[in-house]
């Protein structure tokens, strides 16, 4: 290298940087020296100074390069060795996003947009969605504005990579002199280096989906311990405690006092800890029948037991009565043994009816309509007025022309996106696009109360299974934990980096599960407001949830129809099940947690068998046999996308959907 | 650079107003306005699934804007999906339907029926497991690929409906276009009508399901009514305008077509009366025939040869009825050279001296068999005679005349065909008249009476020395009845040159010499017309 053309190179560097007064003097003291500024360094034999120089000196905004490093080492990355191909594949897209970026950063809009489509192909299949995203980000402002963007920005990728793909990257990279790719890759990809083999290509779905900031907060999160055991003196325990015999006199006035007791309480109802004592001593209560379930109880029983965090309310003699009947009637489930499947069709809803909901006992129907209103049917009634209709012709006139056979509950001023049951189904609690909550009675056929807190449309809203307490989801990016006498949320839980789109009770009343459009479901611990658990995995919004009766397992169905089956313990998936090949509205599990039900927009209903996973044996699971879930039957439904699903207390599954004339 | 082209963000500024916009400004807002319409789909999405729904309808989009604090845009909230066009010459740019409604219409419309209530119906979706077999659950077989005993099993369940072959639905429209044709094609009463309709059967689309209709119905008619002339002809036409119309995929119907066509060409009789010219019939469908092999037999590889084997019987068969004989050879003449020498000449010979006694007048009294027995002849010369100036054609070092002079000369066979048959009735009297008529046509060549005469006429003008041989040939040979007395007392001066001649070629090529000299042999001079003028004037 010829000494002027270093110094030119120098010259270029400084006037480019704007060091003016550096280069002047210089060039004055090039003109004195006679060009032999340099010669205390001896950069002729020094061949990476005069590398370093050279890039310096390269106009350093040329758009083009960033075109130029990335196909190379693109091209480099898929003739490489098989056995590393996948792991060095899965530096492409990160490299590609901070191009685009770094692109669209520095106004080159034009060549960002023409690099963007030259390679999206090659990671549409796995992000899709996130490549339509940033599709959109054109301007240097985009980025800072969109959420999703300044996130990637922010925050370092985490790529598990083996060793010595590892030294092959960097091998690479230096070999090749791409400064700039290895500037973003330091930049914005954290390599976790592992010795020995790489990974199979087919484990790495954490490694594919992950891109946001969380994977590190997630992985410290899910450290955390949680207790997904089922409340001690569940009513199923007691049930198997007292066996069939509930005819107990002892036991009856044991119920009657602790319903004093809730009278009594009734006021500081909201505390903590007010009813353990009252537990305790129905315990003992219970305790003193000797007959039990030896087979049942030996499953149930090995389940820890946890304490509630959050008071629970009482609940009243009949009702619980009547729980304790449905238990004692419940037909067990399971892969050979399926369940009845009774289904709710909405006719003439002129693509009105946002959600839909059936309280446990199946008799009530709810629907939430685009038009702001609920319309709540009594299906038991329906029955009557036909049955009533056989004896007299005059009185089927009136029922079914001359009246609504429907509670019409007017409220809202947006659309309703959701209206739910309270467990007893004495009340309906919907969300609307209004950012209010609303209470109903469906005794008095009136509204209650109205909740006011969000700042976004609610999308859902969902009674604990005990109900008195609920919690609700909105598009700001919360859910919030309400209970129905406080006009103010007890609990907001915060960190969704999208809309929350979806939440869910723990049978444990402990936890609430959320599900969001940021593709995550993170679990909450209701008394601290502390999100204990992330789950990552979903490669589309997440539109439903369901918690295992046992307390364990989680499924959550997403935009594309894949549904996941976590383990809450371990925030690990156990298995996707595909088969769905659209949304997924609904999930819901049998009452003994051994068929997993699921509705969906392309008119099916399916029933999945997981009862494996809960009699997974630690040894199976480290073997990590995943396919033991599989589905084993699918019905499909003429043309009505199917929008709720719930297994009665009995397990009679029903189902409910709009008739959909424009599916082909 | 953004989807958004700067143009439209220039007409919106119009639109609202912004006279002044700079193209800048314009070229800046473009992404950000692709940004801003991105954003609100992607709310637009999300209450889209929020509303249990797969498609996004405008009230979506309202409710993106909400999300969003900003206005929505009034007008569009139909409830339903909205209906786009094509704008016309684009491709990519739709509108939505806007009509003008005349606000006194609307007032003096009757009111429009309440919507009906929304209300649940309840069924049974599945009881223990098994779906139930009643209306309100989507049949089986839609599901389950139907396997042969799973039909007959749901045949016990009332409810579920069974799929037939499928059903064939022709529109109406499709059925009076047939009940049309067919009736032009019967009635023959208005030939410039069925010409139109000709014509739409060639070119018009979307007659494809038509076409077993109408194959069956040629079927029908060709062999019920084989007596009229002028419904074969017809039919002939309609077939034609079938197999020339591009949209029409006639092949997997061909072999209900090929029996009726091959009929109107060696059908025993065609037409009742005395006046049908079948002959022009038979050769229009040998052209039809021909078109067919020409077309389709690549991917029929057996269509040919079934039909060639049909006509070489039809035609060796000396029990078979003259116009048999002549539908077959304009058959096969029409399939090219090829077949001609393979299968007429092989058999020419034999077959002349059969047909010998036929024409000779002295012989045969009936006119009509006569008469017959010369077109036969006629047709053959025709074939043979095609056949060697294809022959002499290739060779390679003497140009060629244009074929266009040879159809020219075919064409004019049929103007001349009421002349000859008059000529060939009336005997020899009629003569003179025709002769004059010929000269009057300005021509100098020789009439000769077979078809081609016109060629030589035609090509031959430079060719000086030959002419007074072709008209004397000519005159010589006009009279086919008198054929060898007066052709050998007006050619016979001629006849050791043109053996030469012969020989000449003969010694350049064997095979065509060969045939050619045994052509000669046979037909004598009638056959030279067919020779090439520019060969024929070298050897001279």
């Amino acid at each position: 290298m010829d000494p002027e053309q270093v110094d030119e190179f120098v010259m270029g560097y400084l006037k480019k940087k704007g060091f003016n007064s550096a280069a002047k003097h210089l060039q004055e003291s090039l003109h004195n020296n006679n060009g032999s500024s340099f010669s205390s360094i001896d950069y002729p034999n020094d061949p990476e100074l005069t590398k370093l120089i050279r890039s310096f000196s390269q106009s350093e905004n040329d758009p083009s390069r960033y075109r130029e490093g990335y196909s190379k080492l693109r091209s480099w990355g898929y003739n490489s060795l098989d056995l590393y191909k996948h792991e060095l594949l899965r530096v492409m897209y990160p490299v590609f996003i901070h191009c685009y970026m770094d692109l669209v950063g520095k106004g080159h809009t034009q060549e960002a947009r023409s690099f963007f489509n030259s390679f999206r192909k090659d990671h549409e299949m796995v992000h899709l969605r996130d490549l339509q995203k940033l599709g959109g980000v054109l301007a240097p402002s985009h980025l800072q504005e969109m959420e999703f963007a300044r996130s990637l920005r922010q925050s370092k990728i985490n790529i598990k990579i083996c060793q010595y793909s590892y030294d092959l990257l960097i091998q690479y990279l230096h070999r090749t002199e791409s400064t700039l790719m290895l500037g973003i890759i330091n930049e914005h990809i954290n390599f976790q280096v592992y010795s020995g083999q790489p990974n199979s290509a087919s484990d790495d779905i954490e490694a594919v989906t992950i891109v946001g900031s969380f994977h590190e907060i997630a992985d410290h999160v899910n450290q955390k311990e949680i207790h997904w055991g089922l409340l001690e003196d569940s009513l199923e325990d007691r049930l198997e405690k007292t066996g069939g015999l509930l005819s107990d006199s002892e036991k009856g006035q044991g119920e009657s006092k602790a319903g004093d007791d809730s009278k009594k309480r009734s006021a500081e109802i909201g505390k903590q800890g007010s009813s353990t004592k009252k537990l305790k001593k129905d315990k003992a209560g219970a305790a003193t029948t000797k007959v039990a379930r030896q087979e049942t109880s030996t499953v149930l029983s090995s389940m820890p037991r946890v304490k509630p965090e959050l008071a629970m309310p009482v609940m009243s003699t009949d009702v619980e009565e009547s729980i304790l009947e449905d238990l004692r009637n419940r037909v067990q489930l399971s892969s050979v043994a399926m369940p009845s499947v009774s289904f709710y069709t909405f006719v003439n809803t002129h693509n009105g009816l946002n959600s839909s909901s059936i309280s446990h006992d199946g008799s009530l129907v709810a629907g939430g309509f685009s038009d702001s209103s609920i319309k709540v049917w009594d299906m038991a009634r329906i029955g009557q007025a036909g049955s009533c209709a056989l004896q007299d012709e005059n009185n089927q006139t009136v029922g079914v022309n001359g009246r609504r056979n429907y509670t019409l509950l007017v409220g809202h001023s947006g659309p309703v996106y959701s209206a739910t049951f309270s467990p007893p189904g004495d009340y309906v609690l919907s969300s609307s696009a209004d950012t209010t909550i609303r209470l109903w009675s469906t005794k008095l056929n009136a509204n209650l109360v109205c909740y006011k807190g969000h700042n976004h449309t609610v999308w859902d809203a969902q009674f604990s299974p005990f109900g008195h307490y609920f919690a609700s989801c909105s598009h700001d990016r919360t859910a919030r934990i309400w209970s129905m006498d406080r006009m103010q949320p007890l609990r907001m839980m915060a960190g969704h980096l999208s809309d929350v789109d979806c939440v869910q009770w723990h049978p444990n009343c402990n936890y609430i599960a959320t599900g969001s459009s940021d593709k995550t479901v993170r679990l909450w611990d209701v008394q601290t407001g502390e999100c204990v658990r992330i789950f990552i995995g979903h490669r589309s919004m997440v539109l439903s949830l369901a918690m295992s009766p046992d307390g364990r397992y989680m499924a959550s169905g997403d935009e594309d129809g894949t549904i996941m089956m976590w383990d809450l313990s371990t925030a690990r998936c156990i298995t996707p099940l595909m088969g769905h090949n659209s949304c997924v509205w609904t999930l819901s599990y049998s009452g003994e947690g051994s068929l997993l039900a699921s509705g969906s927009a392309d008119c099916t209903v399916k029933l999945w068998d997981v009862s494996s996973s809960t009699k997974l044996t630690k040894a199976e699971e480290k073997n990590g046999n995943s396919n033991r879930l599989r589905s084993i039957r699918t019905f499909p439904t003429k043309s009505t996308p199917v929008h709720a699903l719930r297994f009665s207390r009995r397990n009679l599954l029903f189902a409910a959907g709009a008739v959909s004339k424009h599916s082909s | 650079m953004s989807i958004v082209p700067k143009e439209t963000i220039e007409v919106i500024a119009q639109s609202i107003g912004i006279t002044n916009l700079s193209p800048e400004a314009a070229l800046m807002l473009a992404p950000d306005v692709e940004y801003r319409v991105r954003e609100i789909m992607q709310e637009a999405i999300k209450c889209m699934r929020h509303s249990k729904r797969t498609t996004l309808t405008a009230s979506d989009v309202d409710g993106a804007l909400n999300l969003r604090n900003l206005e929505p845009i009034y007008g569009f909230g139909s409830g339903g999906p909205i209906r786009f066009r094509k704008a016309i010459g684009h491709r990519d740019l739709f509108y939505t339907d806007d009509r003008e409604v005349d606000f006194k219409d609307v007032i003096e419309a009757p009111l429009p029926k309440a919507p009906l209530d929304t209300e649940i119906v309840c069924h049974w979706l599945a009881i223990e497991g098994v779906q139930p077999a009643i209306p309100e659950n989507a049949p089986l077989e839609v599901i389950r690929a139907p396997a042969e005993n799973q039909i007959y099993q749901q045949k016990d369940g009332p409810l579920i409906d069974i799929r037939l072959p499928v059903k064939h639905v022709l529109s109406k429209e499709l059925q009076l276009y047939f009940q049309k044709i067919a009736e032009l094609t019967m009635s023959k009463s208005n030939p410039s009508l069925f010409k139109e309709a000709l014509v739409s059967l060639a070119s018009d689309s979307g007659l494809h399901p038509l076409v077993p209709y109408f194959t069956n119905f040629i079927a029908d008619e060709v062999s019920r009514g084989l007596n009229d002339f002028l419904l074969l002809f017809n039919l002939m036409h309609v077939v034609r305008s079938l197999l020339q119309n591009p949209h029409i995929h006639i092949e997997p119907y061909l072999h209900q077509l090929m029996p009726s066509v091959v009929t109107c060409l060696v059908s025993r009789k065609l037409g009742n009366r005395f006046a049908d010219n079948h002959w022009d019939l038979r050769d229009f469908t040998a052209n039809l025939v021909a078109l067919i092999c020409k077309r389709f037999g690549n991917t029929y590889v057996t269509l040919q040869s079934r039909l060639t084997k049909t006509l070489v019987n039809a035609l060796l068969d000396p029990k078979k009825a003259l116009t048999q004989h002549y539908g077959a050879i304009q058959g096969l003449a029409a399939l090219g050279h090829n077949v001609v020498r393979l299968l007429v000449l092989s058999n020419l010979e034999p077959y002349l001296s059969l047909l010998e006694p036929e024409l000779d007048a002295e012989k045969q009294k009936n006119q009509m068999k006569s008469y017959e027995a010369w077109r036969v002849y006629g047709a053959l010369l025709r074939a043979a005679g095609l056949c060697i100036h294809d022959r002499l054609k290739i060779f390679p070092n003497l140009p060629s005349p244009s074929p266009s002079l040879l159809n020219k000369g075919k064409g004019k066979v049929i103007n001349t065909e009421p002349n000859k048959r008059k000529l060939s009735v009336d005997s020899s009297e009629n003569r003179s008249p025709r002769k004059r008529l010929i000269a009057t046509d300005g021509s100098d060549g020789g009439p000769s009476p077979m078809q081609v005469d016109r060629p030589t006429g035609d090509a031959n003008p430079p060719q000086n020395s030959v002419h007074p041989s072709s008209s004397e040939q000519a005159s010589g040979g006009n009279a086919p009845e008198s054929r060898n007395a007066k052709e050998n007392q007006g050619s016979k001066g001629r006849t050791i040159t043109r053996k030469a001649i012969l020989d000449q070629i003969w010694k350049d090529d064997l095979d065509s010499g060969r045939l050619l000299v045994k052509l000669h042999q046979l037909y004598g001079d009638r056959i030279l017309p067919f020779i090439p003028s520019t060969e024929m004037s070298l050897f001279l």
